[in-house]
């Protein structure tokens, strides 16, 4: 059975609807309608063909790629959270902290040994920082490492 | 000689130290972003573009640099063609056809050599190409109107699939997709449209966040799914030892398929892929059956590589022209142009003339040291070939975190990068191309102005945007590239895997 093209054609209407109602509930540009083409013209323009274009999807659909329900899926659902994580603790544990485990555990996860991905990690999380600061004097967040700051 | 003299001054800008510098850097790191395995060269020109902003470069510098990343990728990419019949991108597949049996007949420096002096002569003759044509062009892009422009942007999404492309219609989607985005923001009468009431949104959607995110966050996703992580054995390259008789062999084919790529390069819809098909075919015909082309004729090596970067060369030239890239890689250009504040058109080669010449100078010059550098260092771009993805990648997106997050130093532009590499994995999985979702994010502002100005011309009448017989052409163009690869396509496509069925394309 076909579905994929069939889900995001769907989908893609509903999006087209909504942004084309979106455009719809635009305010008048200041000083008043004369234009000939106002701030909702353009969207409505992309709504349409964006819904043509889904109509074709749903009635002559591409044959599916698989997607990875099983383990590879879950190792996807990790690598996300692990992007997220790492974009949430830049700041607070300081760039090569953060650096250190997110690579670490992408390096991990992808079939490094983990010693060897943390250590990855480590490196390049100094590296970058030694070079970023000193080189090019660009400043990444230092977080808990901050009492070694010398200046 | 107007021009000439223009390219002197390119070549004073591209001289300078610092240029030289940044370009020679940036001829290295593409080679090297080539050879590595996994990362195609708009992915290598994108995450690379946050750096040269943060590095605070000149316009003319990032750019030199930038250019450079390109013309080595393209140099870089072959390596894994030839040693492993695995090509980087998909205009590479024809060099896999001869490459790989020259190596596994021993004779795999010859053929590394060969494809660099290939790719040497076809970037030489399409840079040629790029100064001859291009200023005649952008004078002849003075004379479009707005209403020429919005069908100029038209035929650009058209054509982008190519006429190889699979689907259409979901270039149309992309592009659909990418101009909403584009529209994120307040636009130019006030009006706040689809902020949501979020404050990171009233300038719209920085592309370079979700160029980086598209391309970059989408192949590590892509990579944990195939478990691709394990890296490739070390191959052993033997000795090099080239005639001269051996060069000169390869000559007229270099030269053949340098011309024949740099025309696909500037043509709409035709790209590198074709340019490299129809260098390899043409070559096979022309030399007939004296050739032994399949089994490591040197000649199946050079044609199809002379026309792959003479195509990429000649990409160059509606992308700096007429502002409309032709390829991922240049889209990813413009969108350095943009965010430095140049106007891409014709106009640039009057208000930016020392950036666009510097440019052109800095490709020439940087062809030799590609030469120069690729003859005698392949063995160590080789050993790259080994790295396993399982360190590379987490690298490769570790540097697009702090590239991004060093521009504005907030983690919201963070979390906007990993939503749009989800989405962009989701996307190749529907095998909706990522390209025009770019292209329509840098190009949607664009393309509004100028339906704006042209309507408000015309006082609101719509028959404007196709009143003159160049509008008509380029929309007839643009209808052309959305239906021929109904027509021609499926028989192309199968020709292309027919010359090589054991070569698995990767994108």
């Amino acid at each position: 059975m076909i579905y994929n093209d069939r889900i995001a054609g769907i989908l893609l209407i509903v999006l087209a609807v909504a942004y084309g109602w979106g455009a719809s509930q635009f305010p008048e540009p200041f000083g008043g309608g004369s234009e000939a083409i106002g701030p909702e013209t353009f969207p409505y323009m992309l709504a349409t063909t964006l819904g043509l274009a889904s109509l074709y999807l749903i009635i002559r659909p591409d044959p599916d790629n698989a997607w990875p329900w099983s383990r590879t899926g879950i190792e996807l659902i990790v690598a996300i959270l692990v992007l997220t994580l790492y974009a949430a603790l830049l700041e607070p544990l300081g760039f090569i902290l953060s650096t250190t485990l997110a690579v670490g555990t992408l390096c991990w996860r992808m079939g490094a040994r983990p010693l060897k991905g943390f250590l990855t990690g480590a490196i390049a999380g100094i590296v970058v920082f030694v070079v970023f600061s000193y080189a090019l004097d660009l400043a990444l967040p230092l977080g808990l490492l901050s009492p070694l700051e010398t200046n | 000689m107007e021009t000439l003299g223009f390219l002197m001054d390119g070549f004073a800008v591209a001289l300078a130290p610092e240029n030289l510098l940044f370009g020679l850097l940036g001829a290295i790191l593409g080679t090297l972003i080539g050879a590595l395995p996994g990362l195609g060269p708009a992915n290598g020109v994108a995450i690379l573009i946050p750096l040269a902003f943060s590095l605070g470069l000149a316009p003319e510098t990032a750019l030199i640099m930038l250019t450079a990343v390109y013309a080595g990728a393209m140099y870089g990419g072959r390596i894994s063609s030839i040693l492993l019949n695995i090509p980087g991108d998909e205009p590479a597949m024809m060099t896999c056809l001869d490459g790989y049996p020259m190596a596994r007949n021993g004779k795999a420096a010859e053929a590394l050599a060969i494809s660099a002096i290939a790719s040497f002569i076809g970037s030489l003759i399409a840079t040629i190409g790029l100064i001859l044509l291009a200023p005649v062009l952008a004078d002849f892009a003075l004379t479009f109107g707005p209403a020429e422009y919005f069908a100029l942007f038209l035929l650009a999404f058209a054509t982008l699939g190519g006429i190889t492309g699979k689907n259409p219609i979901k270039t149309v989607v992309a592009a659909c997709l990418g101009l909403m985005i584009a529209t994120m923001g307040i636009d130019n009468t006030g009006v706040q449209r689809y902020t949501f009431g979020i404050l990171e949104l009233y300038e719209g959607v920085d592309f370079i966040i979700a160029i980086v995110g598209l391309f970059a966050i989408s192949e590590l996703l892509t990579f944990i799914e195939n478990r691709a992580g394990k890296g490739h054995q070390t191959i052993k390259v033997n000795k090099l030892s080239l005639k001269w008789a051996d060069i000169r062999g390869i000559l007229p084919s270099s030269l053949r398929g340098g011309v024949l790529g740099f025309i696909a390069g500037v043509l709409p819809g035709a790209g590198a892929s074709l340019g490299s098909f129809i260098g390899y075919t043409m070559e096979k015909k022309a030399v007939g059956s004296k050739g032994y082309f399949g089994s490591g004729d040197p000649r199946g090596v050079a044609a199809p590589e002379a026309g792959n970067n003479g195509a990429s060369s000649g990409a160059l030239v509606p992308m700096l022209t007429l502002g409309v890239p032709g390829s991922g890689t240049t889209a990813v250009l413009l969108a350095l142009l943009i965010s430095l504040n140049i106007t891409p058109g014709p106009l640039m080669f009057t208000q930016n003339a020392d950036i666009v010449w510097g440019v052109i100078a800095a490709l020439l010059i940087g062809n030799f040291l590609l030469l120069l550098l690729n003859i005698p260092l392949v063995g160590i771009f080789v050993k790259l070939l080994s790295v396993p993805p399982m360190y590379l990648l987490p690298i490769v997106t570790m540097v697009a975190f702090v590239g991004i997050y060093s521009i504005s130093n907030t983690t919201f532009d963070l979390y906007f990068m990993t939503a749009f590499g989800v989405a962009g994995y989701v996307l190749r999985k529907l095998e909706i191309p990522l390209v025009p979702i770019i292209l329509g994010l840098l190009l949607g502002p664009e393309m509004e102005k100028n339906l704006r100005h042209a309507l408000d011309i015309s006082d609101g009448d719509w028959a404007i945007l196709w009143n003159s017989g160049l509008a008509i052409g380029l929309w007839a163009f643009a209808a052309a590239g959305l239906i021929l690869p109904y027509i021609v396509g499926p028989v192309l496509r199968r020709r292309m895997r027919a010359a090589n069925p054991e070569a698995a394309t990767g994108d």
